[in-house]
Formats: C-alpha cells, structure tokens, sequence
C-alpha cells in the first residue's frame, strides 16, 4: 500500500476525483480548495469509530491497482444467478475483533424464530457480551439492547483481552431471557508490555530494543494506539526522572 | 569486513484474479500489464543482471496463485502482447512528437519506448510466460520464491472458519508446487494479518517460517527479549520474522520516503490525460475515458500543479544516494543495537512488489544498488533470506506473536471498517453453506463433483483482500463490491441447485470458461 498524494495530482485528475466523490462545483473550484475539501473528506472517512484511530491515519491507495472505473462484467450473464438476499433464512450471531478495542458483531434473526417473539414494552432483543479473562478470573458479563430491525453493533470492548462471546439474546414480557444464538469465542491477549510500563519505561536499552523498529527517522511510531500508549508513558517517566 | 547483521527483501508479488474476456478491452487487467511491464519484467531484468554478476546476495518474491494464474493464462499472455504493441506504437509517437514540441521530455520517451521493447522481447524469450523467468532466478539461486494464501484472504477475519483458512494455506502451496516445481518454506501472510493459532495451519503444510508486522512482537502476550531485531519461533517452532518498520519506512513513506524525493518521477502526471483528445484517443479507454498510459515525464517537484521536466541523468545519481544512505542506515542501526540483542540483527524488510517499478519508478534500480553495494568488503550488511538464516541454526526465543495486521492502526480496520463490514454477512454464510455441501455431498464425481468445485473456487475468490481492500479506499469500489456479489451469487446457484439435487450444466460450463483457477481444486477440503 502507499499513500496518495493530492497536492500531486494535476487538476484534471483532481476534478475527476471531485466529481466522482460528488462534489457539485467540481468543475469550478479551484485547486487548493479541492485538495483541502478531499483531504477533509478523506480523514472523516478514516475514522468511522471514534478513539480507535490515532493522528498517524492517512488515506492509502493500493499499490499498482489504479481506478479504473470499469462496469465489470455482470455475473447475470450466467444463466441462473440471482442477486444476494439481503439476508438468510437462519439464527446466528457472528464475532469479528477490529482492534483491541472494538469489535463488530453482526446477527439476523429468522421469520420464523422472530414471529415467535414479543412485540412489547420490557421485552427485546439483547446482545451479550462475555469476556473469560485470561487465568482464573470470573467472567465480565454486560449486555447491550438493540432493536428488533437492527443486524449489526460496534462493540466497546472492555478490556483487550481473554475470551469474548457473543449471545444474540432475547428478554420476554414474563422476564425469561432466551439464548437465540452464540457466536465462536475469539481469545484476545494481553500484552506483556502493557502490565509492565514500568519495566520498560525504566530501562532505556530495552526501550530503544523495541522502538527502534517502530518509529520512523523522524520519530514518527508506527500507527496503532497502544503502541503510541507505551511511548508516551515511556517520554512521561523519563521527563519524571529529570526533574 | 565481516557481515555483522542481515537483511531480508521479502516482496509480495500479488493481485486480485481479474480476467473478462468477454470483452474486448477490460480496462480492469491492466493492472496485470502494467505490472508486468513496469514490474516484473524490470525485476526480473535486474536480477539476472545479479545473477550473471554472481554477487552472493538473495531476496525472497512471494508469488501469490491469483497472480501465477493469470501469468500463466493464454488469453491474458496474448493481451499483454497487445497491450505492449499498443504502447510501443505510442512511443514510436511520442518520440516524434517530443523531438519537436517537447525536446525537454524526449529522453524520457525514448526510454519508455526502449522499456516496452525491451519487455517485447523478454516476454517472447521465456515463452510468453514469466513465471518461467522466475523459477530460473530461483535455480540461479538469487531469489527464494514462496506463496501466500490462495486468493490472499486476510486471515485473521476467517477465525470463525478453520476449512476456509485451511483451504487458503493449502491450494497456496499446491499452487506453488505446481508453478514453481518445488515445496515453499516460506509463507507470506496477506497483508501482513497474523492471530494467534494461525502457525498451526502453516507447520501442518510443512512451512517453516512467515513475516509479520512491525507490531507484532511489541504487543505479543510474551516478553519478547529481542523485540523485532531477531526473528522468533512461535510455540509450535515455526518462525516468525517481523518488519522493521523504520528501515521500511525509508522507502515506504509517503513524507520521507525515498520515492517522496522531488527529482523523482511522478506517478500521477500522465498523458493520458494532459495532451490533446484528439492525439491520445487510440491510446485511451474506447468510451473516452482517460487513463494512464505510462507515459510520464515530470519531476515530482512539489506539491503543485506546475511540474518540472524529469531528468534521467539526476535521478540516476540520486538513486545511488539513497541506496548508500539505505545501507548507512542499515549498519548505524546494526552497530546501535547489536550490543543490546548480543546477536547479529535480523532485518525484515516487507513491500508490495509493485512497489518498485510501477509506484516508484526509479525502485528497481534503487534495489539493484542496495544489492550491489551490500557485496562491497566496506559494508557489514548481508543480503538473505529467512530460509537461509534458519538453516544456521539460530538460536531464537520461542514466543507468541500478536494480532496484528500492516494495515491502518495495525490491527484489521482497514479490511472491516464502514465501507466493507457488510461482506462478512454474505461470505461467511457462503463458507458454512460450502462446508455443508462438502458435508452432504462427499467425494461426488463427474459433474457434480466439478459444480461444488466450481462453488468451492467462487468462495475462495470472494475471500480476497482486495475486495474489501479496493471499498476502504474507494479506488475502484464499484468494481470490487461486483466482483465480491458475483462470487457469491454465483455460489448461491450451485447451493440452491444442490439442495434440489440438481446441477446448472449451463451455468456450470459457462462459469468454469470464466474462472480458469485451481484446476485441481477438491471441494472437500471444505469439510468441517
């Protein structure tokens, strides 16, 4: 993957872009303005979940494959095919980690499970969400209300690490709660470093170990949070450690 | 001097499976021939230069099977034939043209002309077919070639699906083994995406080693003693070789890399869409549409519309600047931490292929200098593979790398943010209603042994990276979000025919004409 540069790009390819991302006066703004609304653009779109994303995101083009453009062949063509369904005819709840930090779930419910389901106040769908931590610890159990039209949640993940489940969970009028599907568990680890600040904010050799492959020449660390976590705390306790 | 750390060039030769010969242009496949062009051939150019010269350096070319297919594909071969004649012809123009209306770009025209010549002809000596010029590098010994996953899905998301992650391990290697003659010993992981667990999909094939990203032994759940200056064994022992993101990022940088340089060669200033309609529309897409054409003659110069001419000759001297000041970089960093790993250090350098060449422009000859200089006797860098470095019997710590990913915010973001999460939904049901046809329907024959085969390759091709990939950036969005919805809509006619007991022959003999990849598939590697 590299990066795209805008302000590279001459104005014809710039109005192309403009016009292709929808912009009415594509045709008459001028160059700076074009760059500044698409580089604008760009950062809202890269940062869809809020706090998982640092200031070292950047919009990235894959290398060798340029936009074209091109109407693809329709797979129509073939004798038979139909469009995708916008759902399937099953229960099922599904667990994908984004980040150590948010997880997105996606669920569907089928017609007939969901005619057998409560239409009234108190009752509902819920997800629930239960981590196993790494060890002997007891489970962390929370649960989140969503609606019956909703399939899919970003989820706040607690702590990064241990086992994560998904129950896709129905709550009836009587107060009975019914498990309508369970997701795979996805183990998460803790970092040992994030336990142990203290170890490698003390020692400058094991420091400059590890980041001496994680930040560019002119320190800039490679894009993730917790990374960017341990060089803070590192700089805090050396600054500590001067006064 | 002594070698006192080593280097290893790990290059991920890779692009999605793209092939409609149902039309007479499909402006989609030129990504292939651009990289054949700009790429692949250049490489390939470059490392017999190597080779002819005996320098005791090697890198490692990760070929994935999308691409090994499409370079050993008839119909695309004759293409690209067509592709480079168009070019050639267009040179032929342009040489003309700038010898009198654009002296200050003639040199660089007549260098693209020879380029695309010179392709002309290489590509006619190794039979149309370069994957041939790539298992001779290998035999000369200056390259290791390895493979990565069937359609380069990125794994860590299929966590939920061991027989599809499985099912992408192992018709990579049959993939491999078929193209290339022999057994890989290396495994790129698309995108660089690891979880833990993944290496036992891996050592089960027999591989001994993958590269990882920059982050992956920072956040692993062990003390990682050597952090990413020393590959580690994972606990099953196969090895785990992580990037340096700082050496990296002297080239892959898109604020300090080498390629950022304002001397350099600009990408994005073409004549496909500078000079007149009337000149360029045979060169062009048919509707109008202006594209690339390779020919380009500006400097980067800035950031502004006004570009200066590019100049050879600068470039070319540049080019051996920086790879010196690579290298320099390369030993400073050796002779900082050395004393504190108490080893010789291992660097992992990982790129996209298309990186060099294509993207930048003057890349190749920048590698071919870093190579060339790491033989001197002045310079403490050797030039090897993760295979090599193995077969010395390091002594390597055995712990766990972490979830991790060399994408946006290093974990999966970029293959599952807003743009893409809705694919999940329709590949994963796809993959469990395969795995029920594999299920239901063990080891058929005749025909319908080849309609869930053919089911069991639509899956696999909407696994791909860069489907997703191609939605987060937006660079072709329409086309990936088709490509993704006709995989699985063509699966679906299989499953609701199977279900019936019955099979679509028409559909079925159509779709096989249309996707000619993993001839030897067996759908019940799908089995639970």
């Amino acid at each position: 993957m590299v990066l795209i540069n805008l302000g590279a790009l001459s104005d014809s390819e710039l109005r192309y872009i403009a016009q292709q991302e929808g912009f009415g006066d594509w045709e008459d703004a001028d160059r700076d303005d074009l760059i500044e609304r698409l580089q604008e653009k760009y950062e809202e779109e890269d940062n869809p979940v809020p706090e998982t994303k640092g200031s070292g995101t950047a919009r990235r083009y894959l290398t060798s494959l340029t936009d074209f453009g091109m109407e693809a062949s329709s797979s129509d063509e073939l004798p038979g095919v139909e469009k995708l369904p916008e759902d399937y005819n099953s229960t099922s709840v599904h667990l994908l980690i984004r980040d150590p930090q948010w997880a997105y779930v996606y669920w569907s419910v089928a017609p007939a499970v969901r005619e057998t389901l409560d239409d009234k106040d108190g009752c509902g769908l819920f997800l629930r969400v239960q981590q196993q931590p790494e060890g002997t610890g007891s489970p962390v159990v929370f649960d989140i209300e969503v609606g019956l039209n909703d399939n899919e949640w970003n989820i706040n993940l607690s702590d990064s690490s241990g086992l994560y489940t998904i129950l896709l969970c129905y709550r009836h009028a009587d107060g009975t709660i019914q498990q309508l599907a369970a997701s795979g568990s996805v183990a998460m680890y803790r970092p040992y470093w994030a336990d142990h600040y203290e170890e490698i904010g003390a020692e400058a050799d094991l420091f400059n170990i590890y980041f001496s492959s994680l930040v560019t020449r002119s320190g800039e660390p490679v894009d993730n949070q917790i990374i960017r976590n341990i060089a803070r705390i590192f700089t805090e306790g050396e600054s500590h450690a001067k006064n | 001097m002594p070698k006192t750390n080593y280097v290893a060039f790990i290059l991920n030769a890779h692009l999605p499976y793209v092939r409609h010969l149902e039309y007479p242009r499909f402006l989609e496949e030129d990504w292939l021939y651009e990289a054949i062009s700009e790429t692949y051939l250049p490489m390939i150019r470059m490392l017999n230069r190597i080779a002819d010269d005996q320098l005791p350096v090697r890198l490692v070319i990760s070929v994935s099977p999308t691409l090994a297919t499409m370079l050993g594909d008839e119909p695309l071969q004759e293409r690209f034939l067509a592709y480079l004649q168009k070019h050639i012809e267009l040179g032929q123009k342009e040489v003309q043209r700038t010898a009198s209306e654009q002296r200050e770009y003639a040199e660089m025209a007549q260098e693209y002309l020879n380029r695309y010549q010179s392709d002309l002809e290489d590509f006619e000596a190794c039979g149309r077919n370069i994957l041939e010029s790539f298992r001779r590098l290998e035999e000369r010994g200056v390259v290791q070639l390895i493979t990565t996953a069937a359609t380069h899905a990125y794994l860590p998301l299929y966590q939920e699906f061991p027989a599809a992650i499985n099912a992408q391990v192992d018709l990579g290697i049959k993939s491999h083994l078929e193209n290339f003659g022999r057994m890989t010993r290396g495994f790129w992981l698309p995108e660089c995406g690891y979880f833990p667990g993944l290496e036992r999909y891996l050592k089960v094939k027999g591989v001994q080693w993958f590269q990882c990203s920059s982050q992956s032994m920072l956040l692993s759940p062990d003390r990682v003693d050597a952090g990413n200056l020393r590959p580690i064994r994972c606990p099953n022992g196969v090895a785990a070789f992580p990037r340096d993101y700082e050496l990296t990022s002297l080239v892959w940088s898109n604020t300090e890399g080498y390629p950022c340089d304002p001397r350099y060669r600009e990408f994005y200033r073409d004549i496909g869409y500078d000079l007149p309609m009337d000149y360029i529309r045979d060169y062009i897409d048919a509707s109008g549409q202006r594209i690339f054409t390779g020919y380009k003659y500006c400097a980067i110069t800035g950031m502004t519309n006004e570009k200066a001419p590019y100049v050879p000759s600068v470039a070319r001297d540049l080019v051996k600047v920086h790879a010196s000041n690579f290298l320099y970089n390369v030993q400073d960093k050796a002779r900082r931490t050395s004393k504190l790993v108490g080893e010789k250090p291992f660097f992992t350098l990982a790129f996209d292929c298309e990186l060099f060449g294509h993207w930048w422009y003057e890349g190749i000859d920048w590698l071919e200098q870093v190579l060339r200089q790491s033989c001197t006797d002045a310079c403490t860098t050797e030039m090897t593979t993760p295979s090599l470095f193995l077969e010395t019997k390091p002594n390597l710590q055995t712990a766990r790398p972490a979830y991790s990913s060399w994408g946006v915010g290093g974990f999966s973001s970029t293959w599952l943010d807003g743009s893409n999460q809705w694919i999940y939904r329709h590949v994963f049901e796809a993959i469990k209603r395969m795995g029920e046809l594999a299920e239901r329907f063990p080891d058929q024959t005749s025909l319908k042994r080849r309609f869930l085969n053919q089911a069991a390759r639509e899956v696999l091709l909407s696994m791909a990276s860069d489907w997703p990939f191609i939605m987060y950036s937006k660079s072709d969005a329409a086309y990936a979000k088709k490509r993704f919805e006709g995989h699985l809509e063509n699966f679906n006619v299989v499953y609701s025919n199977m279900c019936k007991n019955a099979v679509n022959t028409e559909w079925l003999v159509k779709a096989e004409r249309k996707d000619l990849i993993f001839k030897d598939i067996n759908y019940n590697i799908f089995r639970g």
